[in-house]
Formats: C-alpha cells, structure tokens, sequence
C-alpha cells in the first residue's frame, strides 16, 4: 500500500471522479441540492462539494435503502409463486464520507452483516472518507471515541489540504480504487501529512463536550427505572428524524404492499420512537410513553449495544439528531443528565 | 433533494398509448342515485363506453379522498364520484357534506398537478339514466385525451424541476435583542408567579437549547424552575402541541404563545381538545422568528398582535392582564407563499406535478410533520391503521404521495399556517405551500381563515344549502 | 404494479439466486379446527414436499398470509409429532385475521424455526408443572407433547390449563389424552364467575389454583405461559411457595418482525427476544429492563 499518499487540486480530483464514473462506479458524495447538501448521485463531478460540514442525510441509505423490496409473490390457484428481486450489483463508491458517517456504516456491519441484501450491497461498497478540519457546533465525535480524521470503516482516506485534498488508501479495496487513477498524481509529502494531522488535533480539541466514559454504560443501564426519564423525554414528540438521520439506526418493518393476488413484502425503515413499534395487536404496549420511548433509544444507543460485545458506543457523534429533533433533545446532553441521576435500586 | 436508488424504475419518457388503449377509469357512486341511474342507463339499453368500474357506497357522504389516492395508485387513470343532487340526498344532507370535501381535495389535486381531465364530480340521479352515460362518455373522452397515468410516485425520467421564484425581502429588519431580554424576563417572572400561587400546574414555554441560539420547549412544573425560561426570535415550536396531554398529565396549564400558537389555540378549543377553564394563555407580542438568519416567510403577513383571548399579555414594557395591543405597528408584506403558490398555479399541471413529486420523492416518512402539529391528534392516525392499510407503508414515491396528501387534506380548514410541519421537515418539503393552498381554498370559497376565534369550526365540518358547486357536472 | 413478467420466478421450493432469510417456504393448510370461539389450530405440510424443518419445544416461525403480512406463533406441536407443523393462534389482527379468512388448501408461508426452546433436557428427573393460562397453553403445548412422549424420562407431570371462561379453554379435546397418560394430572380451571352448571373442573384464578395445589418446589420444575398479570401474580405465588427463579420458566410474548435479531423491534434490554428468547427463566427474566 502507498504509504505516501498523494495531493490532488479540484481539477485533479475531478478528474479523478470522472475515471470513476467512467469505470462503471456508482458514485454517491456531497452535492447541493435544492439549497440542502446532500448525499446524492454524481452526475457530473463539477457537483461534488468538499466544503466543511456534513450532509443533512447520512450516507447509510446507498448501503441500507430506505425501503427495499424483499421478494415478490403471485397467487393463482395453485399457490404462490415467489421471486427475489434482481441482485444489487452496482459498484458502488461512497465519496467524501465524514469520519462519523464511515464509523456508522462499521455499526450497521455490526447488526446486518447476516443481512444478504445489506451484505451485498456493503461489500460492493468502497468508502472514501473526507476528514473534518472544522467541527459544526452539533458535533461531538470525540466524545464517543471518534475523531474529525477518524479512519474507521474507511477504504481511502481523503484530508483537506490548502488548495484541495490529500488522497491515501487504507485497504485493498481503497488501494484498488486509487490505482484506477493514480499514475500520474503527484505525491504528497510527510511534511503534507503531518500538517494535516496538526489541523485535525486542533479540529478534535475544538469539540468542546465531555467524553462518554466505558463505565457509564452500566450505570445508564442500571438507571432504568429512574424518574430523570420522564425529564428528558416528555418533550419528544415521538417522530423518527433521529433515528432517520443517524448514521447507526438501522430498526425496520416488514410490510406487504399489493393485493389479494400479487404484491411485494417490503421493508422499510422505522424507529423505536414510534408507539406502533412495540404495540401489541391485544393493545398491550410495553413502551407505553414517549419517555419510555426515548429511554429505549438512548439505552439502546449507550447501554445495552456495548454491552452485547462489540464495546463499541452505537452513537457515532454526528450530531445530526441535535441539530435536526424538532424540539432539540440533545442525547449527549440526556447521557449526562441520566448519569447524574443516584442509581435506583431494582 | 436526497436522491436515493430507486426500486421502481424511473418512468419511462413520453408513453404513446396504443390504439385500442381504453383508460381504466373508477366511479366510486352512491347506491341510491347514481347506482340506480346507472342501472337504469342499463335497462333502457343505452350505449355509453365500458372504461368505467363501479364502486357503490351508500353516500357521497362516505366517499373519502382515500378512495380517490388508492384508485390512481392502483391503475385508474381516472376517478369519477357522483351522487344524489343537493337535496336529494336520501341520508339528507351526506352530498351537502360531500361538496364542500369535492372541492378542498379536487383543489389539492390540481394543485399537485393531477391533471383535471382525471378527477369528476358529477350529480346523477336515479331517473337520470341518460345523463350517466352522457358523463361517462364525456369522462371517458377527458381521460382519453389526458393518456394513461404513468407518473403517480415516480420521478419524471428527465429530473427537470421548476425553481420556485425567491420571496421577497422581509418588511422588517429583526427584532431587538434587549426587547427579546426584557419579555424573558417578565415571562420569568409571571410565571413563577403563577406556579407559586398555584395557579397552573404546569407552564409550557420555552428554553435555551443546547445549540447556540437554540431555543426549545420547557415543559416548567416547579416554581423554582420558571427561572430557565427564555424568549428570543428562534422560539419556534407551537406549544399547543403539547397542551391537550399536558392538561391530562398536569392539570392547569400555562401557555406562551406567539400569534400564530394563539391561533392554533382557538382551532384546538373549537375541536374541545383542551379546557379553556384549565387554561392561562400568555401571549406574547411577537416581532417574528427567524427562518436561518432572516424572518420566517410565515411572519410577513403578521403583526404579531396576540389573539384576544390572552389571560395575560407580555410586551417588553410588562406582562399585563388580557390582551393588550402592543402599539408596535410592525410593517406587515403580502403572504410570499401565496406568490410561490400562483406561480405553480399558473405552470401546466405536468411541470407541477413534476414538482411535488420530486418534493414526495425526498420524503422519508418520519411523521416530523405530524408530530409538530397541533392538530394531528389522532389517537390512530391514517398511517398506522392497518385493517386496511389505507397510505402504503413504502417510503418511496406511491407511499409518500398518499402520506403527504392525506396530512394536507386533514387540515383543511383547520390549519393556521404556523409552518413548524415544513420548519422541521428534513427532506425540506414545502409543506407550507400545500397547508396554505387549501386554506387559500377556504378563504375563496367558504370566506373562512382558521383560528380566529374559539368558536364556530372547521368549514368542512359545515355545508350551506348553495354552496358552490361549478365543478360539479 | 411492478411487471413480474421480467423476474425470474423462482418458485415455491426456494432456487432463486440467493438464498434470503426472509423468504418463507410455503406451506399448505391441511385441516384447520377451533379450539375456541377465537382460536384455531392449523395443520400445515409443505408444497414442496420436501421434509418439515427440525425444531424444538419452543421454538416459533414466522407465519405469512401472503398480501397481508407475517405473524409470529410458537410452533405449537412437538418434533415426536412431526406429521405436520401445527400452530394456534387467535384473530387479533390485521395478519391473524386474514389467516382465518383462510380455507383448507389455500397456502401460507413459513419461516423458522427461531428462537431458543425449552431445555428439556434439564427437565429430566425432576417433575415438570405446566401452568398456561387462556392462549398461553398454546405455547406449552409442544414442550407438553414432548414430555409426554418421552415419559420415562421425567417425573410427575401436572398440567394446568385455565383461561377466562369454558369456551376459552384451549384443546379441550386433548386433555383427556393427555390425563390418561400414567402420572399426569390434569387441571383445568375458569375464572370465577364463568364456571358452567356441567364445569366439573376447578374455579379460580390460576395463581388462586396453583397455590391450592400445593404442590411442593422440591425436584420441580414450573413452565408457566399466560398474560403478564397472570405471570405477575403466578410469580409471587411460586415465590410465596418456596420456588426458586430459576426453577421457573416462561416464554415471552414480543411483537417482532424479522425473527432473526435484524429489525430492532424485539429488543428488550440487551437481548432480542427472537434471537436469545422467547424462553426465558424467571432468573432470566429479573435481569431485564421492564420493558416488555
């Protein structure tokens, strides 16, 4: 692997989107849109965007669709008939993904890896990750052992430099994905490198908000009964944007869409804020409250996924949550003041 | 806009239908005058085409847009309801009903850019066999000449898109930090007051968030705690979303409510969702709240004047008892939604409908717009019935045209534009478009705008004996 | 509606390209009898005639009525019985309803089987208590099956069947076979108030029952399904006995959706209840978050 890596300008870059594309790649990246930034397809590469910040929507949607079919079914006298729908084989490149984003699609492997249609889709999948020299005020991927040059689930690692980027694969898919273009770039020094790295310790000491410690994790848990909840969550108004934008929620339904002679069972995405999610058809509903609801999230997120074995927080610190929740629960925020609560005894 | 990879194919460019194509059209009618005209249609043998299949309910009254979504969605190309003549009704006054609904979604469809040669109205009666087949012929034609319906909840092949002209700049500058400081602080200060002497249980109002600038709902139950209070031009949340449950959780509420809130207010006392008796309305005279850094499109048209129902109002002079008018004479400027709405209501219905459905097509269904409204209090919504499953559960463009329809069609008449359903939409939906198409609707043609009193209701929850009914055949 | 004409169609016996957990194989509905007014039994053979899957007392499947969805039930007959899967189920909603419109031949669709099950295995010696209250009898009914197919292995086998009312009493016609089996008592009981004139059983709440049995914890083992507040009390009562938690053990009732520890719906704590349940021990259970 190229150590060394190499230092592109935008035309360099471009031009390096270009070969992608020409490639067959699928190529999905920061673009505006509508007066939004999103993460959406590259038609030309004069549209992708490496300006600080992120995209309103993870890019976790390219690898886990919002809703997808899972077969198809035809009735008639006999039976049924079932198909799959054809196989994703679209080579798909997930340019300029923020550290917190790349560390999301590592805790989507996590949960769907046994997933056959996630799976497939993942590991066509090369992800080129664009670190953060400037934190947004939301952000706090520090605090959850993250980093604004993080390298986790990364295949290449892009970091801004004056006057573009500087480019070095990680993994043999990214040394694949490189070599598509790379003859002829001019290399980046170590010089390069480390005055990059410099900007990205000042971006990590600029994050301002308290580390989650390991140990927190069972106190969260252990707090489950405490009376904070009500606090937190009686604001929420029990939509899904959070779960929706997070780069780690990956919760869905199952539904069939169609008639009584042909249809689709889809899946589409859901969210653990919703009442329907746990409600029983006999009316019992175990999360009967919406702080009973926003517990679950933030357990789920701080308490009960470390400790099923990866020990890895499920939050990735985007902080899109923050920003976008219609009435600004801010989970950080509720870790701390759950912590703070004394711990009830079961 | 997020793109996504779609499992539907994009539809197809510039569909030519073939010859013999025949348009599949649906009449949903009523069992007691057009079923029995169209039997006796039947009976005297007259020739009129065959497109149309035929759904018989037992009133216009019972005929509900989602009949009308889920027929396009299946194949129709066209709908047709028809039903007793004003008058006539044999439940007596279903079709008076029925009208006023005609025209509130029959003006939502064109809006979102259904071709109108596609959705009929038409009165029929049982005697009127010849009249049938005269509009189903003439239904047919329409819908003939309209093609097949290729592009419910698809992306127009080509992605080209209408840009909604920019508003106007805003009629005034933004408000004065020390105003917004001094009503902070006499909202601090009443309402402790009103903990204190237990006047209220609970006082919803705002707070300062977490963000820089943020400020986000408090729910303040002890009075120690009103000191967390806080005003400023981002207290954006309609806090009578949260009154109806507050009043069963708590008991006697405070609320602090801006203009547009205090609106929303009298809509949800009008629809006896909450006690006006178990109730202290704080009004606020509000200079406006900032969309990014300039003033919200909602705020132009306002003056910021409180509704005169307040218990109290809070100027930056002093909260004093009842509605007092603030004196502030803030420059006011035409609604800049209504000149985006005229604008996609003078585009051809095709460039219009290319527009909303890519607006549905970022939709993610994260019901962030029900969840802010006040008026979404279903205790089931539409969504979540499943028996049947009326809005498809698929977030793509067929599910999210029937959800984003139906949440607009439910407000008809109700809605009072505070615009927090497109403020916290994160697809960016213009859902204020739509919300303020329909009451423009409601302005035209029942001379009804919402929230403005606490008495009365809804127009659609009314008929009058001659309204009117051009579009009806 | 999308074109199926273009799709490969893949057919019932599951060739398709790839094999996806979600598709269900299809079962035909060979007989279908009412235990109660709102519970059905079905018995189901694959289309494909191929052989039943291999499963274990407790363990569920996800059921499909195709166009409608899946539900989940216990699969509800014992692996020694393995002429046809059977389930019970009551119409309660959207999917159980459809199930019932149903007829003889039509088809279903079916996956699993998932879940851990009932550890017979640590039954063996002891005597084994089976308390099912209402439609909770249904997910014993294969670890009863089982136990008594394998009779030498275990020791006193009581069964307490109660539900609300006479007519709500599940497989009514099978308690006879089951009490002829040599060392099985059979209880069955109606809350009080809805015993029949013709009721020769028991009348009482099925905590109020189980105590009167007293029925002592040494070498016992207590498998217990039914609503939460029948387990609430059921517990206390066991408690109030002399059981120990992990001498008891239940099987959750979770709504779920994929049944392969994917979706999110299921988790309670740091568990998914399809994946690491639905049988629980009451030990077990104290060590989750009340949360289902």
């Amino acid at each position: 692997m190229d150590k060394a890596g190499w230092r592109l300008d935008r035309t360099q870059a471009e031009a390096w989107l270009a070969d992608l594309l020409r490639a067959g790649r699928s190529v999905y990246a920061p673009v505006e849109r509508n007066g939004m930034r999103a993460f959406g397809a590259v038609v030309a590469p004069g549209d992708v965007t490496f300006a600080e910040g992120k995209t309103r929507f993870s890019p976790k949607e390219h690898v886990f669709p919002r809703t997808e079919v899972l077969f198809r079914y035809q009735l008639d006298n006999a039976g049924v008939t079932l198909s799959d729908p054809p196989p994703d084989t679209a080579e798909r490149v997930l340019f300029a993904v923020r550290p917190c984003d790349a560390a999301g699609l590592v805790r989507l492997d996590g949960v769907l890896a046994d997933d056959p249609f996630y799976a497939a889709r993942r590991e066509r999948t090369v992800v080129v990750t664009l670190g953060c020299d400037e934190p947004a005020p939301e952000c706090f991927c520090t605090a959850v052992d993250g980093a604004p040059h993080g390298t986790e689930g990364s295949d290449v690692e892009l970091l801004p430099a004056p006057d573009g980027i500087l480019v070095r694969p990680l993994t043999p898919k990214g040394q694949a994905l490189t070599s598509i273009s790379a003859a002829g770039w001019p290399a980046a020094s170590a010089q390069d490198w480390e005055q990059a790295a410099e900007r990205g310790r000042t971006a990590a000491a600029a994050i301002l908000r308290q580390p989650v410690a390991k140990e927190w994790a069972a106190r969260l848990e252990s707090n489950f009964e405490s009376p904070t909840w009500s606090g937190i969550g009686e604001r929420c108004l029990g939509c899904s944007i959070c779960a929706y934008v997070c780069p780690s929620c990956s919760c869905f339904d199952v539904q069939d869409e169609g008639g009584a002679s042909c249809g689709e069972r889809c899946r589409n995405w859901d969210a653990c804020s919703f009442r329907q999610f746990t409600a029983h058809a006999s009316g019992h509903n175990p999360r009967g409250d919406q702080p009973a609801r926003y517990r679950q999230r933030l357990l789920h997120k701080f308490g009960y996924y470390p400790a099923r074995g990866s020990g890895q927080w499920m939050c990735v610190g985007c902080g899109r949550c923050v920003t976008l929740c219609p009435v600004g629960i801010d989970i950080h925020e509720a870790v701390r003041v759950v912590m703070a609560a004394q711990p009830e005894k079961r | 806009m997020v793109t996504r990879p779609s499992v539907l194919p994009a539809m197809p460019a510039a569909a030519v239908p073939a010859q013999d194509w025949q348009p599949t059209i649906v009449a949903i009618v009523c069992n007691w005058c057009t079923y029995a005209g169209a039997d006796m249609a039947g009976t005297t043998r007259l020739v009129y085409p065959a497109s149309v299949r035929m759904l018989r309910v037992p009133c216009t009254g019972r005929m509900s847009p989602l009949f009308v979504l889920r027929a396009f969605e299946r194949g129709a190309d066209g709908v047709l309801l028809s039903g007793c003549h004003p008058g006539d009704c044999h439940y007596v006054h279903g079709n008076l009903y029925a009208r006023r609904r005609f025209a509130s979604f029959r003006a939502l469809l064109d809006f979102m850019g259904l071709d109108a040669r596609r959705f009929h109205v038409s009165w029929v009666s049982a005697a009127e066999g010849a009249k049938w087949a005269k509009v189903v012929t003439d239904v047919t034609a329409a819908v003939r000449a309209a093609g097949p319906l290729k592009g419910w909840g698809r992306l127009a092949a080509d992605g080209k898109l209408p840009w909604l002209p920019a508003p106007p700049p805003p009629p005034r500058g933004t408000p004065a930090a020390g105003d917004q400081q001094a009503i902070a602080g006499h909202l601090r200060a009443l309402c402790q007051q009103l903990l204190e002497q237990g006047k209220v249980q609970q006082v919803l109002g705002y707070r300062p968030g977490t963000l820089p600038g943020r400020m986000v709902p408090a729910l303040i139950g002890r009075p120690e705690d009103a000191k967390l209070l806080d005003w400023s031009d981002q207290c954006h949340t309609d806090l009578a979303v949260y009154l109806a449950g507050a009043q069963r959780l708590a008991g006697k509420i405070g609320i602090v409510v801006k203009a547009c809130d205090a609106r929303a207010l009298n809509g949800l006392l009008q629809e006896a969702q909450v006690r006006r008796e178990d109730l202290t309305v704080i009004g606020v005279s509000c200079p406006g709240v900032l969309d990014a850094s300039s003033l919200a499109l909602k705020c132009y048209a306002c003056d910021g004047e409180v509704a005169a129902s307040c218990d109290y109002t809070v100027l930056p002079a002093g909260a004093q008892p009842g509605a007092v008018g603030s004196g502030a004479r803030r420059a006011v400027a035409a609604d800049p939604r209504d000149a985006q709405i005229e604008f996609l209501s003078r585009l051809p219905a095709a460039e219009r409908w290319a527009f909303w459905q890519a607006q549905f097509d970022a939709c993610i269904r994260c019901y962030a717009c029900r969840a802010v409204c006040p008026y979404c209090y279903c205790g089931t919504c539409i969504t979540e019935k499943s028996q049947p499953q009326w809005i498809p559960t698929t977030i793509d463009g067929k599910g999210n045209t029937a959800w984003n329809f139906i949440r607009a069609y439910h407000l008809a008449g109700r809605c009072v534009g505070c615009d927090e359903c497109s403020r916290v939409c994160p697809a960016g939906l213009r859902l204020d478009l739509l919300n303020r198409r329909i009451a423009l609707e409601m302005e035209r043609r029942f001379d009804y705008r919402a929230g403005e009193t606490m008495d009365g209701g809804p127009p659609l929850a009314a008929f009058q004996p001659d309204d009117p009914q051009e579009f009806i055949y | 509606m999308t074109d199926l004409g273009s799709l490969p169609a893949t057919g019932s016996a599951g060739n398709g390209v790839w094999t996806s957990p979600f598709r269900p194989r299809v079962f035909r509905i060979e007989s279908a009898l009412d235990e109660t007014p709102d519970v059905r039994t079905l018995r189901l053979s694959p289309v494909d005639g191929g052989p039943l899957p291999e499963w274990a007392p407790g363990q569920f499947a996800e059921w499909s009525v195709f166009g409608e969805g899946e539900a989940v039930f216990t699969i509800a007959n014992s692996p020694t019985r393995a002429q046809f899967l059977e389930c019970s189920y009551r119409a309660i909603g959207k999917v159980t309803y459809a199930l019932r419109n149903l007829a003889v031949g039509q088809v279903v669709g079916f996956r699993g089987p998932y879940g851990n099950r009932f550890r017979t295995e640590e039954w063996k010696g002891k005597s084994v208590v089976f308390v099912g209250g209402g439609i909770g009898t249904v997910a014993l009914r294969a670890a009863v099956q089982w136990v008594l197919d394998h009779r030498g292995d275990y020791g006193e086998v009581v069964i307490l069947n109660g539900a609300r009312t006479v007519a709500d009493l599940c497989y009514q016609h099978e308690m006879p076979e089951w009490q002829a089996v040599p060392g099985v008592r059979v209880i069955r009981a109606v809350d009080p108030g809805s015993q029949t004139p013709e009721w020769d059983g028991e009348v009482g709440m099925i905590p109020a029952v189980f105590e009167k049995l007293a029925l002592a914890p040494a070498g016992r083992v207590v498998v217990a399904c039914g609503p939460p507040i029948m387990l609430k009390y059921l517990f206390l009562s066991l408690g109030k006995l002399g059981y120990a938690p992990s001498q008891v053990v239940t099987t959750l009732e979770n709504k779920m959706k994929c049944g392969l520890g994917l979706c999110g719906r299921c988790n309670v704590g740091r568990h998914y209840v399809c994946v690491d349940g639905p049988v629980f021990t009451w030990e077990q259970l104290e060590t989750l978050p009340n949360d289902f």
